[in-house]
């Protein structure tokens, strides 16, 4: 009897596994090309985010490629210094962190280490200095040896270790104005450069609606305290005049006219968030 | 021997096979693993990365501004070592523009040279895994 029931499991287990690998095998079957269309009205998917913001190197990368544009040049000569107040701190953040971008372009190690040392007291200023010290340090380590690779790298890491650290302190909004500032910032000194050289491929770069908005979005989110913020109420309404300027599909063109005006909205909330009003 | 004991073992096996622990962690290293030759060949990655867990058949629709004149490698990365987990990138009409894609062990890359400057679709698939939920993470990099 006990020989038997032994036999009997033995077979069982052996079906069990046996049906488990066919199930492997079964899970195998997979689609080796990708369907050449998809129709997102029947699509599944959930989304994440509404929409990925790119480093403004990305940018660059593309103007670097279309000629030598002078960098130098749309470097802020004043750097800011850190208020008391957080919305406007964290304004300033981006903008010296977009800036710290910029200083890569132009391979001045000099302002990229003064620049690090700011994102460090911006930071502090904002309660998240530990989180960013290594990159301060880095991005000045990294600067005297010119490595400029790394140095975006560690911009770009910089940004992402604030952001983190603000949502761990539960501070989102704070670190959306981070994000939007920095936007901001990039798209103020790729308009100088595209204005100084303009081409329909260049002005193409700014072709961004997603952005502005889910910025937009961003902005309306915010706790009413913060909307009401003087530097924060100035940048919607400024989005909302920018966002016909960019041109509306894909691949739609971007006149030399409306880079000038992107240009001038964006220097004037660039300018604003400069000037202390307290 | 005790005759109930090969059904033990095979419903711990079985058991085994089936319960996941998820690690997003795992599956962004791996991602980062997968993207060095490309980080050699001079492509920049991001520190931001996207991951989550989603289960077999599921798709996860990532938005991302691309710039034409950049290239860009999406690389995706996963904990579990039998499982393929895609990602494709489609413009905004639903076209497919990654035109190159690779596959090997935890690892899937998309090649993509935007034909414009404009907002895109990059989707994540969980194709097939051993597991019934899978550890995903994706990362990209631009030249």
């Amino acid at each position: 009897m006990t020989k038997l029931s032994f036999r009997l499991a033995f077979r069982l287990a052996l079906f069990l596994l046996s049906a488990a690998i066919l199930s492997q095998f079964c899970l195998a079957q997979t689609h080796d090309t990708p369907q050449p269309t998809i129709s997102f009205q029947d699509f599944p998917a959930t989304e994440i985010n509404d929409v990925i913001i790119p480093v403004p190197s990305e940018i660059f990368n593309v103007l670097d490629k279309l000629g030598s544009p002078n960098w130098h040049a749309t470097i802020l000569e004043s750097r800011p210094n850190s208020t008391s107040s957080r919305t406007h701190t964290a304004l300033l953040l981006g903008i010296t962190i977009a800036d710290g971008f910029l200083a890569v372009q132009a391979k001045d190690s000099e302002k990229i280490k003064e620049i690090g040392r700011d994102v460090l007291s911006l930071s502090e200023a904002l309660g998240v200095r530990d989180a960013v010290i290594a990159r301060s340090k880095s991005i000045i380590d990294q600067a005297e040896k010119k490595d400029w690779r790394q140095v975006r790298i560690e911009f770009d890491g910089a940004l992402q270790d604030v952001r983190s650290a603000m949502r761990q302190l539960n501070d989102e909004p704070i670190a959306q104005l981070v994000s939007l500032a920095g936007w901001l910032r990039g798209t103020h000194a790729v308009t100088s450069i595209i204005l100084n050289n303009y081409s329909p491929e260049r002005a193409e770069l700014l072709h961004q609606p997603d952005l502005i908005a889910y910025f937009d979005r961003q902005l309306d989110s915010l706790p009413q305290k913060l909307k009401k913020d003087n530097y924060v109420r100035k940048i919607r309404p400024a989005l909302s005049k920018i966002m016909p300027l960019l041109g509306i599909h894909d691949g739609s063109s971007i006149s030399p006219d409306n880079v000038a005006k992107i240009n001038q909205i964006t220097s004037e909330l660039i300018q604003n968030i400069l000037t202390t009003e307290e | 021997m005790n005759p109930l004991l090969p059904l033990l073992l095979a419903a711990l096996l079985l058991l085994s096979s089936s319960i996941t622990y998820p690690t997003v962690n795992d599956a962004l290293s791996f991602a980062y693993e997968g993207a060095e030759p490309y980080v050699r060949q001079g492509f920049t990655f991001r520190e931001d990365a996207w991951g989550g867990d989603l289960g077999v058949g599921d798709r996860k629709a990532v938005r991302i501004q691309l710039f034409k004149g950049n290239e860009y490698w999406f690389i995706t990365g996963t904990d579990k070592l039998k499982a393929r987990v895609s990602v494709f990138v489609y413009d905004s009409e639903g076209r497919l523009v990654s035109r190159d894609h690779w596959h090997r062990s935890r690892y899937f890359g998309a090649f993509v040279a935007p034909p414009k400057t404009g907002a895109y679709w990059a989707i994540i698939s969980v194709e097939r895994s051993p597991a019934e939920r899978t550890a995903w993470a994706l990362v990209y990099g631009y030249r």
